[in-house]
């Protein structure tokens, strides 16, 4: 590389050759980044659409095909799953992004109350899933938990917030809420400080009140925040179920199954890899679509800049 | 000369490794089910056996529960780097068979001059059904537990019962549970009896229930078949569908084990049922006074066995695989068994750990552990079919929404038996279904 690199003016055709020795330069110093990300990315994603295209039941060859994306679409525990990831996604996403924005709103300015409260919010932040989960496990407590203590105060009956199939997915969404709306908070609070506060005020000589200025001037600016938070909670909906595997294996009755687990229960349970590839790729493609939806849409929504 | 000196200090290493070389290196995959110290336990035990000679040094790796051993033991298999010996679950052995990735130790029994029948006789009845395949021994069992009936006494006391009289049949444990029920109007504020019935306790509670109600509940011989829409199963589930919502003296929906075990603390249920193996943990945390009693019998005393087994998985070397059955006999010894049992609260699967005098001594003084063991002359063998775990969850969804008053008895068992056969159908179609072409 250096060889060629030195060899080049002494040619004399430097002005066609610069951009080859360029791109040689680049491709060698993306080599090794390049090297990991097929070994330990490209080459697992293709094993696995390779592997859901695979056909291979107990004690037969395997063979080509798209059986398992048809068992997939026929297995009533995967639309469960689906159905259940797309209430949880709802659930959690809609909820915790307005309140993170609403906090954040409301603690932007600098002070020591403010800070306090901050650092009390985002603390859910700093603890592991598995251990919310561990707790929250006591708090909800048919009878003796924290929940049920409270309520009995209120004269209200004991309720099994876990272990009714109506109940618990809501309990978890609620956990999720809990534990990630100071984490998207502070993305919030970031883009928040980015908005000039010229244009509060130029919108406050011409007379806009509170509600004219979020909607017409706040909102419209933290639309790329918005849209990058939005697809990080859109991942962390699909790969943090920790809470899930902790406090209810997916029950009572497959009510708190999420597609991440039904893929785990497909692979090691039932040693079903066609099926456990079918759903990854499945899952991984809506992902995609969405994501690059979100994004594309509220690029297209920002027309305040520069 | 240096290079002189370098070669003979070779030499001298070389002749002195020499008789280190017939020691050979296995490792074995242990989990731990119940609580943290077990696995430090288990850990001096191996080093006690590494300790005790110089054939075998075992390295032993913790491997998480019984689910995670299962799977870092597949995954080794099929990486080509199997553990020599693994402890597993029971009633997984059933599938290490099917896909061909366990030994028959027969050939390692017959080189201490012993016959299959007579090594596995060494063990109680009720275990060697999930260590044999066909009549060809597969695991060696170490550990094993059953469901048993906790009682708090001072409630049966306060309540007219006898305590020393616990409920001996299902219509006795209603009446019972209705007379420990305490309710303020609408709230249940104690409940009669609590069953867990969270993933994996449910299926084993219901094929105990169902086996005690008379049935099978599973093809015993062979994995491709389970007995949900039968009328012994049905019955267990009714059982469970009016202890929740025509007798109302258990809570409904899914209560979790540690749930489960938490009210029974709390004094918020006055019956329980539990493994025998969570014996020790229950007698550490319990403040008030408690029994234990045989589960209460329909047409006849039945409990499943829990617990587990040692195996020697499929790819290792012969040297690896005689090391392995050195370091199985080891553990499954009278006193090695028997001394893992009273540190943990399983019971142990070789009968004669119990003629020994420590044992005897250690069951004077705790009944409990005693009930334990003399209900195993009703234990039957541990649900085990070819998909295990997506089988037995195909009826505990089921069983799940029965509890919490979302489908009838008699539907959940047809929807669960549905379920359960198109699991088991890949099996089915390589086995009984294959019929000569």
């Amino acid at each position: 590389m250096s060889q060629a690199v030195l060899a080049a003016p002494a040619l004399g055709v430097r002005h066609r050759r610069i951009l080859p020795h360029t791109t040689l330069l680049a491709l060698g110093l993306l080599t090794p980044s390049l090297l990991l990300l097929a070994a330990f990315t490209y080459w697992p994603v293709m094993g696995v659409t390779l592997r859901s295209l695979t056909q291979q039941r107990f004690g037969q060859k395997p063979s080509w095909g798209i059986d398992n994306f048809v068992r997939l679409f026929a297995d009533p525990h995967f639309s469960t799953a689906a159905w259940n990831t797309l209430l949880y996604a709802l659930g959690t996403i809609v909820p915790s992004l307005a309140l993170a924005l609403l906090l954040a709103l409301a603690l932007r300015e600098q002070g020591r109350l403010t800070t306090l409260l901050r650092t009390i919010i985002v603390m859910p932040l700093l603890i592991p899933l598995v251990a919310v989960a561990a707790l929250f496990i006591f708090i909800f407590l048919p009878g003796g938990g924290l929940i049920d203590y409270y309520l009995a105060a209120l004269g209200m009956a004991q309720t099994n917030w876990l272990g009714d199939p109506d109940l618990a997915l809501g309990a978890i969404i609620a956990i999720t809420i809990w534990k990630n709306t100071g984490y998207y908070m502070l993305f919030f609070l970031a883009g928040l400080a980015g908005i000039p506060e010229e244009y509060h005020e130029a919108a406050k000589i011409d007379g806009a009140g509170i509600a004219t200025r979020f909607w017409r001037i706040t909102l419209p600016l933290l639309g790329p925040t918005i849209g990058f938070v939005a697809v990080i909670a859109l991942v962390n909906t699909l790969v943090q179920i920790d809470h899930v595997i902790v406090m209810t294996g997916g029950g009572p009755s497959d009510s708190t199954n999420m597609i991440l687990y039904y893929i785990y229960q497909q692979a090691e349970q039932n040693m079903d890899s066609g099926l456990a590839s079918a759903a990854t790729v499945i899952c991984v493609g809506a992902l995609l679509a969405l994501s690059i939806i979100s994004l594309r849409a509220l690029e297209q929504g920002i027309h305040y800049e520069s | 000369m240096r290079i002189l000196a370098g070669a003979a200090l070779g030499l001298s290493l070389l002749t002195t490794a020499a008789p280190a070389s017939a020691t050979t290196d296995i490792d074995f995959f242990f989990p731990v089910p119940v609580q943290g110290k077990l696995a430090n336990e288990m850990t001096k035990l191996i080093d006690q056996f590494n300790r005790s000679q110089n054939d075998v040094a075992v390295t032993a790796v913790y491997t998480g529960a019984y689910d995670d051993t299962n799977l870092k033991t597949r995954a080794a298999i099929q990486a080509g780097r199997p553990p020599a010996a693994v402890l597993m679950s029971a009633n997984f052995i059933r599938e290490y068979v099917i896909n061909d990735e366990a030994i028959d130790l027969g050939p390692l029994i017959a080189k201490d001059g012993q016959t299959p029948e007579k090594f596995i006789a060494q063990f109680w009845p009720a275990v060697r059904t999930n260590a044999t395949e066909n009549g060809h021994v597969y695991g060696a069992p170490f550990h094993n537990s059953t469901p048993i009936l906790y009682y708090n006494t001072d409630m049966f006391k306060e309540a007219g019962l006898n305590p020393e009289k616990p409920p001996a049949t299902w219509q006795d444990l209603v009446d019972a549970a209705k007379k420990l029920t305490k309710s303020d109007g609408k709230t249940m504020t104690r409940s009669g009896i609590v069953i867990p019935s969270n993933y994996d306790s449910l299926g084993w509670v219901v094929s105990g229930l169902a086996m005690s109600n008379g049935g099978d509940y599973y093809n015993r011989g062979w994995g491709g078949e389970v007995y949900y829409n039968t009328a012994s199963t049905i019955g267990a589930v009714q059982f469970l569908d009016d202890l929740v919502h025509k007798h109302h003296v258990m809570p409904d929906g899914v209560t979790d084990a540690g749930v489960a075990s938490n009210a029974f603390f709390a004094g918020r249920t006055a019956m329980m049922i539990q493994s025998t193996g969570a014996l020790g943990f229950i007698r550490d945390n319990m403040k008030l006074p408690f029994k234990v009693a045989f589960i209460p019998r329909a047409l006849r005393n039945a409990v499943p066995i829990g617990g587990a087994s040692l195996l020697i998985p499929k790819g290792n070397t012969p040297a690896r695989e005689a090391a392995a059955w050195k370091l199985i006999k080891y553990l499954t010894s009278p006193e090695i068994n028997g001394g893992w049992s009273r540190f943990t609260g399983y019971f142990a699967p070789r009968m004669a750990a119990y003629d020994l005098p420590e044992m005897k001594a250690y069951l004077a003084q705790n009944p409990d552990a005693k009930v334990a063991v003399d209900q195993l002359a009703y234990a039957q063998p541990w649900f085990a079919t070819f998909n295990t775990v997506g089988v037995r969850k195909a009826l505990e969804d089921q069983v799940q929404a029965v509890l919490s008053g979302k489908v009838k008895p008699a539907d959940a068992m047809v929807n669960a038996q549905k379920a359960a056969d198109a699991l088991l159908r890949p099996y089915v179609e390589q086995t009984a279904l294959k019929l000569p072409q």
